[in-house]
């Protein structure tokens, strides 16, 4: 297939976000921008995601950049598992674009840059999990972070969206900072920035060095996905950051890390030769225990979805612990669970956080307490919270409950039984949190009672990420054999 | 693969080296005659006036911003236009497409009034 077809998504993603920027200059920020460009941004992706499925049938290639000598040097690969990500990364745009729409006409003068920079967020997940050089992942981390950034302070007359992004970057900084000198000493150690050759040369390489390297760069992408021990910015950021950001950062940004997570580990550092089980069993422990006690105590909505988006980065590591244990050639079930999972996180929490924008753009807070008694003003919206939470939890019929299952399964086939033990615990004190919400909105009584009646755009986010998180669990069988096709990695070119 | 670094030790010893004799002989040469005026701090031959830690107009850094994109333009279009002749017409349209990127960002710069000095 031709090289430009297949990055086909990315150029229309590029013109199109290219577009709306120059339009909403055009227009200076009049209503038009706030009015036509969402639904340009919406038409871009829509069409980028044709592109992707376009290219499906034919990926799992390989492309990069001439050089005089030898041929190419690998930069990015077209495979199933770019691909899965890609779809992700365009689905998390367009919901998180739409549920924008309303709260960003609300709170800030500037209207068409919002959607320019997500879509240019957007282009940098689908770099990621396209990456296979460690120079291209560090850009297209460094072009997620950098627009992440921009997003969190994007309310500037905010002082705590401005706090937000100014943490966010602090620790951005250092983590990309402690990533790249990672990444160099495991250039001097092998010699290459190619995953494949890296893996090749992995054999004569000095032991310490790739340690040091491979904690390196762990650290790097722990930060990305808020593990726990390099998670402390996102309760602060999460909170601060606009609503439909911290909905993006918790979805888009910690799929992009797995993404690239999965394929440094799978390409790059395979399990017959680096034993990873440890300290990702480690990590995974740590993240879900200390995402969900800290979870317990927190009064506002925002916060106490970072730290269970934390938690739940905890499950997805208890998949990518049980895959990197097995020997090489089975590696696809734990991933497949990881794959599963993600995808129906993105449709329970960018469910979750439409939710919340729609109540913070009626109600003006995102105080846990002030959710009282919603019940009788929406019963819309309480339904749908307590489904949203239910797929969080992990509780049948739900997308998350697939996702769990497959991701725990993985555990306990790999033996893995302390581990997929704790995993279940945590989902038992997760409970607690999310029904302390329901309880709030069922059988609490409301100060107000006027009936919250949420947009047509708003109606159908929810309406859609509710669907797609039951149907998951319903009719999963199509999306169980799509993320089983997708742990499809273009793997090693030895 | 570690000769190589080799040399670059080799190459750093030597960089050390030179500064630090030449300061030494200095050293043991000049006449030492130390006065006030000496001692005082100065830039660019001039005594500073008030304080050096005062605040600059934010709006100096908007224009090295945009400068930036000027930057960029000549660092990849000089080595392109000395290559003009080898290169097929494909790169030609690659470097339209890079400048119209880059024109772009002036343009949404010059909308937004970051040229306009106040």
């Amino acid at each position: 297939m031709n090289e430009l077809l297949l990055l086909s998504p990315e150029i229309v993603i590029t013109i199109v976000a290219f577009a709306v920027l120059t339009l909403d200059i055009i227009w200076k920020g009049d209503q038009r921008s706030a009015k036509i460009l969402p639904w340009v941004a919406f038409g871009g992706v829509v069409v980028a995601l044709l592109a992707t499925l376009n290219v499906w049938p034919a990926s799992s290639s390989e492309f990069g950049i001439a050089t005089d000598s030898a041929g190419l040097i690998p930069i990015m690969a077209v495979d199933k598992m770019a691909l899965f990500f890609k779809v992700m990364a365009l689905l998390t745009v367009a919901l998180v674009g739409l549920s924008a729409v309303e709260y960003i006409e609300k709170n800030s003068p500037f209207r068409g840059e919002f959607y320019a920079l997500t879509l240019f967020a957007g282009l940098s997940l689908m770099f990621l999990s396209s990456a296979t050089n460690l120079v291209m992942i560090y850009l297209s981390l460094e072009f997620l972070s950098i627009t992440s950034y921009i997003l969190t302070g994007y309310l500037r007359r905010d002082n705590r969206s401005i706090e937000a992004a100014l943490k966010y970057f602090l620790y951005g900084a250092l983590a990309s900072g402690v990533m790249l000198y990672g990444f160099s000493l495991l250039y001097g150690a092998t010699g290459s920035v190619d995953l494949a050759t890296i893996a090749v040369n992995l054999g004569s390489a000095n032991v310490f060095l790739v340690v040091a390297s491979v904690t390196l760069i762990l650290a790097g992408f722990g930060f990305k996905i808020a593990a726990v021990p390099f998670h402390q910015w996102s309760p602060d950021a999460y909170q601060g950051a606009p609503t439909p950001i911290t909905a993006f950062l918790s979805v888009g940004s910690k799929a992009a890390g797995f993404a690239v997570l999965i394929r440094v580990l799978v390409v790059a550092l395979p399990a017959y030769s680096f034993n990873w089980t440890v300290i990702l069993s480690m990590v995974a422990i740590l993240t879900m225990t200390v995402g969900n006690l800290t979870a317990l105590w927190q009064k506002d909505m925002k916060r106490m979805l970072a730290y269970s988006s934390i938690a739940q980065a905890g499950y997805m590591l208890i998949g990518l612990a049980a895959f990197t244990s097995q020997s090489s050639d089975n590696w696809s079930n734990g991933v497949q669970g990881v794959l599963l999972f993600l995808f129906a996180y993105l449709f329970t929490n960018l469910g979750v956080f439409a939710v919340v924008i729609v109540l913070e753009n009626k109600l003006g807070t995102t105080n846990i307490a002030d959710y009282a008694g919603l019940i009788r003003r929406s019963p819309f919206l309480s339904i749908a919270l307590v489904i949203f939470f239910l797929s969080l939890i992990g509780i049948p019929p739900t997308g998350g409950f697939m996702g769990k299952l497959l991701v725990f399964g993985a555990a306990i086939d790999q033996k893995l039984y302390v581990l997929a033990g704790i995993g279940i615990l945590n989902s038992v004190i997760s409970v607690y949190y999310y029904f302390g919400v329901v309880r709030q909105v069922f059988f609490a009584q409301e100060s107000d009672e006027t009936p919250i009646q949420p947009g047509f755009v708003m109606n159908a986010v929810i309406t859609v990420t509710m669907v797609m998180t039951l149907i998951l669990a319903l009719y999963g069988q199509p999306f169980i054999q799509f993320a089983t096709d997708s742990a499809d990695i273009l793997a090693a070119t030895f | 693969m570690l000769q190589e670094f080799e040399f670059l030790g080799v190459l750093g010893a030597i960089t050390l080296t030179i500064p630090v004799v030449t300061l030494i002989i200095a050293w043991l040469l000049r006449p030492k005659k130390p006065n006030p005026a000496k001692q005082e701090t100065y830039e660019s031959g001039i005594k500073t006036i008030g304080d050096t830690w005062v605040q600059f107009k934010a709006q100096y850094y908007i224009y090295a911003i945009i400068f930036v994109v000027f930057d960029i333009e000549a660092v990849f279009l000089f080595p392109f236009a000395v290559a003009l002749r080898q290169l097929p017409l494909y790169s030609l349209i690659w470097a339209i497409v890079f400048i119209v990127l880059l024109f772009d960002g002036l343009l949404y710069g010059w909308r937004k009034g970051a040229l306009h000095w106040n």
